[in-house]
């Protein structure tokens, strides 16, 4: 059949020179670039490799977007082959005499070629996954969040729609008592130092403030309400609202990212999108959460240009419980893409060009039913539209100039956050009614209510980046050498936080808020630069690269109150790689590298971080309330204090990285084995001092009911001046957070007769979340009608964190059979353990702060036998602080994708299908395990 | 030296078992011995009683006491009573708290006297299977009367609102004299548990015997002799002593209570009202800084208690420390926690609260609370709401009415009644606001 004939045909157009003097520089040695595609779908092949061979020998391998340059080539005649897995190898001799652009279109080798179903280890200096887009299609994900699966260290997880998805990477994440995990808003910069990229430009999520007072933004800790588990302020990307229907393929850099890449403390998720010319694909996907659309086509325009636009939406409507239709969650996104390649003689550019519509929907309703007909209602929407270019010039006559890049992109968030609730107040509640500082008075709240939300924030987010790539090769010492700087503003332009102060959402509660308007807080500019230089040298085989950069990081624009004001943090990151000769054994090569690096990162804090919402705390003074005529006698006032948030201290997040890596390649056979270690101890969290607070305290008793015409007046009442103590808030770069561990992953040749590669994946991962600082903790306790915590509070050297460790490893065997369009896996998922250790506490409080001084004492011998005093004594079993280990438990995944006929292909999936979760003892008790699998299936149709 | 007396009235009642036809029920030889308390010198039972419950029939079997019993196979409850006299020999003049009652101060020395008494004992949830000798060991509990105020009522459910979401503020208690003298309620403490029916876990140190984990403590303050209550008389301890009406139409008025307890804050977000036309109670203990609601799905203990040390000494001797284990799905979880201990001495009534479906032990000992009562049968159950446990009434003297005290709510109490202050005040009795129109002494019996 000719379909299975390669085909391969090279456009070569040979440019001529026209200046003589350009080559004076150069004048024994030309420069070889072009690009290397698919004929048919005009993709670029990223990272296909180039020979020559000839007088000299030279090779090279494409970047990303399957641009080469060489220089310094001698002229003469060479054979020059271009291979890319996937299609056949070409070859063909030309005779080089000038510089010279080539175009080389090569023709797929079969397209019932075998796939790789697994992320791929990057084979440069830095430690990254790649996941291509038929992994992505065998695996049939709903969201981006299920495609860390394939990372070492990932297992399949049924989805949960109903949280925020956030990613962790290297991590095992704070876990609640129960084992499960935990949004533990004090370690969100796990997620918020990932930075997302999507074609060159970055996801910007500092200027995310949708959240409701009721929330854990400002809290210490996890929550699991409504508002708190879908709440992503300081949180990163919530990786639902990230569809993988139009994504070619993502590099997810676990390692020591480049310079380029900035504003991060841990890795970069690259996400490359769909660029080519492609049939109508559309698929349906069904499974027991949710129903998913997905549709696109790529156009190749006719012509010498070439101009791909791809067209593509999708929609997904997910339930969080299959059985409960008041909770949901809906994804929409479309997406225009064009790439645009041309060249003259001197110039060859790309331009790449998306505008991009994601639409994210949550709902939330509690069941009148189970709530005493109570209203609870609970909507979130976010409609973002990116509008993102990339501009590549490359130079095909210019030596050291291998290309310049412009990267802009400019982002409207739309986002509304609406509760409604009936409120019902217990006795009577107080509604606060001001927003300025001092005596006031309080509205009482007689009956119930409905208390309407909205939080309304309108992130406006615009990015510019230039870079440009220089090349020098002296001595056989390649330098690429990349320069280059960042720009962006992120500004929130939303009416923020919309509300009738007199009902507030909650009237027991703390109802520390004001209205506020999110339009009123500053713009955010970062500004970088960054130089990195990566120097390769062949010697005798052996293979040296090393990557060094260096990146500086600036908030612009900052009022000079801030301590980062001007403030410039350089980021250093180094990374290195040796690759040895091969070693023949059995007439195959062995080919060992090592890897190793160190790097710096900084992530600067958010919008919410920079500038927090005021915080109202109030005391009550007098609580009159007239039995006779409660409605007009009645009086309540409060004394306000306006708490500033802002911590104009803050520093920005650092993370201190670093890893060594190993690689062995034996015939088609792989194995990587890595090694990491990173510190970041400036995390972002907020935390709380105590501080006397000054107040009256009127004596009701001395108001005559029966003389009242309204309420009394305050000048006739006697009080006393009295202090309490309360809880002052601030941001504070009060978290550490240790990431340790070992990824390893093997990927076997096919093994022929059974038609059957074999891949190992795994890691380790120990992770230690703590505090940096000693904590106070208020206890509720009222003895002797005396309230503890407006008196004394402990101050306690506490840990409140946890060390978690992660032991898993997941065998997939990857049948393929493409004759009959068959891919079948069978992945056998075995977590070997799972640890949890909470850091020990220590309930004995270090001093206490009284009152009355406002002053630290120790806690002595006195205070602990003290009848009120006693109370700050927390008591912890010393078992709390005992290591739990769950031990092992396996899953056995299954996933089959068959083509049927020329259009139709069919997949399928079914999770912990199998399970061995053997029971375990715990403090003498048998914990038993229950599993439910998980199962889905899909259609996809390509016309 | 001090007389001690009980008045009980000895019953003596012997009923055959009903079964006799054993040919086609297999039956199992069922053997129960009775523990009796220690230091009881003397001991002689006047009557005895030992009811077996078939759990799965909810057939009562009344069974002559005997060494062993053939029963059917199934599920069973046991509960033994008896009383008795014995002999106690007392050393000097001074009252002993542990009976804290009145008597005759007339001669010094030991003396042996004669009292009379009642013993309880039960065994919960056993089973009869065939075949199988079963062999039943019953500990019984030794009950004096105390003497003091009981427990008329307890209101924990509290009303809805005519949207019918929960409304707190509202719960109450009525305390009683059903003595044939003067009661003074100063100093009187009312106390809840801290430890919850549901849940059980093993304290340790299991001080349950000898002490009441309790987390809200307030006394009814006075001077001695300042709240003299009559014998029949009552007093309304409520919640917060307001006309609730204006918040919630389907609530009560108790701007006329004898006492409430108001609970002081700071914080705007959680503040009690203190009712200019109700005293306060003294708040000595609460674990919350914001108000006290009792346990509104009637899962906590209650007890009235005489604490005979001042409340210094008591708030810093009397706080302890305990261990238990949660274990839960996911693993096991050692927990420490502290609380305030009051001794079962000092306790004159204690009622155990709890739902049929959820029970899982009673938190007050048999010594205090043979039985439990409840509002309501499973955990959340929606018609608790408008609901309370009244004591019933044994009978009438003079007049006065006598409220059944036998330590033992199970008996001692009706379940699930409209309260007596709807009732009262005729107010809502649902959420619909349908109104309370009669008028009863213990929620069943009809005033005339």
């Amino acid at each position: 059949m000719s379909r299975r004939i390669l085909l391969l045909t090279l456009l070569l157009y040979l440019i001529p020179t026209f200046f003589a003097t350009s080559q004076n520089t150069t004048q024994h040695k030309i420069i070889l670039s072009g690009i290397i595609r698919d004929t048919h779908t005009k993709e670029a092949l990223p990272f296909a490799s180039l020979q020559l061979k000839g007088d000299h020998n030279y090779a090279t391998m494409a970047d990303v977007d399957g641009h080469f340059k060489m220089t310094g080539i001698e002229p003469g005649r060479y054979s020059i082959s271009v291979s890319y897995v996937g299609y056949k190898k070409y070859q063909k001799k030309f005779d080089l005499q000038k510089n010279t652009y080539l175009i080389f279109n090569l023709n797929a080798a079969n397209q019932l070629r075998e796939v790789v179903v697994t992320a791929t280890e990057a084979r440069g200096p830095v430690t990254a996954s790649v996941i291509d887009r038929d992994a992505m299609s065998h695996l049939q994900p709903s969201s981006f969040t299920d495609i860390l699966e394939l990372l070492p260290g990932g297992v399949s997880k049924d989805p949960n729609m109903g949280v925020a998805n956030t990613i962790k990477l290297r991590e095992t994440g704070t876990t609640d008592a129960n084992g499960n995990s935990s949004n533990n808003q004090d370690y969100a910069i796990s997620s918020l130092g990932t930075l997302f990229v999507v074609d060159g430009a970055p996801i910007n999520t500092d200027a995310n403030l949708q959240y409701s007072p009721m929330s854990n933004t400002y809290s210490s800790g996890s929550s699991n309400d409504t508002e708190s588990k879908r709440n992503i302020t300081n949180r990163g990307v919530d990786m639902r609202s990230v569809s993988t229907d139009d994504i070619e393929s993502v590099e997810i850099i676990r390692g020591i990212p480049s310079v380029e890449y900035g504003n991060l403390t841990s890795g970069v998720i690259n996400i490359k999108k769909i660029r080519k010319s492609t049939p109508f694909t559309a698929r349906f996907k069904a499974d027991g959460y949710s129903k998913l659309i997905a549709v696109g086509k790529g156009f190749a325009l006719n012509g010498k240009q070439d101009v791909v636009l791809n067209v593509d939406g999708g929609y997904l409507n997910s339930k969080v419980d299959p059985t409960n239709n008041l909770e949901n969650y809906q994804r929409a996104n479309a997406s225009l893409r064009l790439t645009w390649n041309w060249k003259r003689d001197n110039l060859a550019t790309r331009w790449a060009s998306s505008l991009d519509y994601t639409g994210s929907f949550d709902n939330s309703k509690q069941d009148p039913d189970l709530n005493f007909g109570r209203i609870d209602e609970y909507k979130s929407t976010y409609n973002r539209t990116a509008f993102t270019n990339s501009l590549k010039f490359e130079f095909p006559r210019i030596e050291f100039l291998k290309l310049i890049e412009l990267n802009t992109s400019v982002s409207l968030q739309h986002d509304k956050l609406k509760q409604r609730r009936l409120v019902s107040p217990q006795r009577y509640g107080l509604a606060p009614t001001s927003a300025e500082p001092g005596e006031h008075d309080a509205a009482i709240l007689f009956a119930e209510y409905m208390s309407d939300y909205l939080s309304e924030g309108k992130p406006f987010n615009t990015y510019l980046k230039f870079k440009g790539i220089l090349h020098f090769d002296p001595a056989g010492f390649e330098n690429d050498i990349k320069l280059g700087g960042q720009w962006d503003y992120t500004k929130n332009f939303g009416r923020g936080q919309v509300y009738d102060l007199s009902h507030p959402m909650s009237a027991v509660g703390n109802w520390d808020s004001r209205p506020r308007a999110y339009k009123d807080i500053p713009a955010m500019q970062n500004l970088s630069f960054f130089a990195e230089d990566m120097v390769t040298k062949r010697f005798s085989g052996n293979k040296l690269e090393l990557l060094l950069g260096v990146r500086t990081n600036t908030l612009t624009g900052l009022d000079k109150k801030y301590y980062l004001k001007g403030r410039i943090y350089l980021d250093p990151r180094v990374n290195a790689q040796w690759t040895f000769p091969g070693i023949e054994i059995a007439n195959k090569d062995l080919k060992i590298s090592l890897a190793g690096g160190i790097g710096w990162m900084t992530k600067m804090p958010t919008l919410n971080y920079l500038y927090p919402d005021k915080r109202y705390n109030e005391i009550t003074q007098l609580a009159y309330y007239d039995d006779k005529d409660p409605i007009h006698n009645s009086r309540f006032t409060v004394m306000s204090y306006i708490q500033d948030q802002t911590n104009y201290e803050l520093k920005p997040a650092r993370n201190k990285k670093w890893e060594l890596r190993t690689d062995f390649t034996y015939g088609g056979n792989r194995l990587s084995v890595s090694y990491f270690r990173e510190v970041t101890s400036s995390g972002f969290r907020y935390s709380n001092t105590y501080a006397p607070y000054a107040y009256k305290d009127y004596d009701e008793s001395s108001i005559n009911s029966s003389e009242l015409q309204g309420p009394p007046a305050l000048e006739n009442i006697p009080y006393v001046e009295k202090e309490k103590l309360d809880s002052h808030r601030h941001a504070e770069n009060g978290s550490r957070l240790e990431k340790e561990g070992v990824e390893f992953q093997f990927s076997s040749q096919r093994i022929n007769p059974i038609r059957t590669a074999i891949n190992i994946s795994g890691a380790w991962f120990k992770s230690v979340y703590t505090n940096s600082l000693p904590m106070y903790n208020a206890v509720s306790d009222v003895v002797n009608n005396i309230i503890v915590q407006d008196n004394y509070v402990g101050l306690y050297d506490w840990n409140d964190g946890q060390v978690n460790q992660k032991f898993n490893t997941n065998f997939m065997l990857d049948t393929q059979v493409p004759e009959w369009g068959l891919i079948f896996t069978t992945s056998v998922q075995c977590l070997w353990y799972t640890k949890r250790k909470t850091q020990e506490k220590d309930g004995m409080p270090m001093a206490y702060l009284d009152v009355a001084d406002g002053q630290l004492h120790p806690f002595d011998e006195t205070a602990q036998q003290d009848a009120i005093l006693q109370h700050l004594i927390q008591h912890y079993n010393k078992d709390t602080f005992a290591e739990r280990k769950i031990p092992m438990s396996m899953y056995v995944n299954f996933k089959a994708t068959k083509k049927i006929g020329k259009y139709l292909s069919l997949s399928f999936f079914a999770n912990k299908i199998l399970d061995y979760t053997p029971n375990y003892e715990m403090n003498g008790f048998t914990i038993r395990k229950n599993v439910d699998p998980y199962f889905g299936m899909e259609l996809n149709f390509k016309l | 030296m001090k007389f001690k007396y009980l008045f009980l009235i000895p019953v003596l009642m012997f009923v055959l078992a009903s079964c006799q036809d054993e040919t086609d029920v297999q039956r199992t030889e069922t053997f129960v011995t009775i523990t009796y308390p220690k230091n009881m010198d003397n001991l002689n039972i006047k009557s005895e009683k030992l009811v077996f419950k078939n759990l799965g029939t909810g057939e009562d079997i009344e069974m002559p006491i005997a060494q062993s019993y053939r029963l059917p196979k199934g599920l069973y409850n046991c509960s033994y009573k008896a009383d008795v006299t014995y002999q106690v020999t007392t050393e000097g003049s001074e009252s002993n708290p542990e009976n804290g009652q009145a008597g005759d101060h007339n001669t010094e020395g030991p003396e042996t006297v004669t009292l009379n008494g009642k013993l309880s004992g039960k065994l919960e949830s056993f089973e009869v299977k065939s075949d199988d000798l079963l062999k039943l060991n019953i500990e019984t509990f030794l009950f004096t009367d105390k003497d003091d105020f009981i427990f008329e009522e307890i209101f924990f459910t509290g009303t809805l609102r005519p949207s019918g979401s929960q409304y707190y503020g509202d719960s109450y208690f009525k305390i009683y004299n059903n003595t044939d003298h003067v009661l003074y309620a100063d100093g009187l403490a009312i106390c809840e548990s801290k430890f919850k029916s549901t849940l059980y876990f093993n304290y340790k140190p299991d001080i349950r015997k000898d002490t009441f984990t309790i987390w809200a403590l307030y006394v009814i303050p006075g001077s001695g002799k300042d709240h003299p209550v009559q014998p029949g008389e009552s007093l309304l301890i409520c919640d917060t002593g307001i006309d609730h009406r204006n918040a919630n139409p389907n609530s009560l008025d108790f701007s006329k209570a004898d006492f409430e307890w108001y609970d002081v804050s700071t914080k705007p977000a959680h503040m009690d009202i203190d009712s200019p036309t109700v005293p306060n109670l003294d708040k000595w203990y609460c674990y919350t800084l914001s108000f006290w609601v009792l346990h509104n799905r009637g899962f906590c203990s209650y007890a009235l208690a005489r604490i005979p040390i001042d409340k210094e000494t008591y708030l810093k001797d009397y706080y302890y420390t305990y261990e238990y284990t949660m274990f839960l799905p996911s693993g096991t979880f050692p927990m420490q926690q502290s609380a305030y201990k009051m001794p079962n001495a000092w306790i004159v009534d204690g009622v155990n609260c709890s739902v049929e479906a959820a029970r899982d032990w009673d938190i007050l000992p048999p010594t205090v609370d043979a039985g439990w009562t409840h509002c309501g049968t499973i955990d959340h159950d929606k018609t608790r709401y408008f609901k309370s446990v009244r004591r019933k009434v044994a009978g009438f003297e003079n007049g006065r009415c006598i409220l059944q005290d036998t330590n033992n709510s199970t008996d001692d109490f009706n379940t699930e009644c409209v309260p007596s202050e709807i009732e009262i005040q005729g107010s809502s009795k649902d959420a619909q606001g349908t109104k309370a129109t009669t008028l009863t002494w213990d929620g069943v019996l009809p005033k005339k």
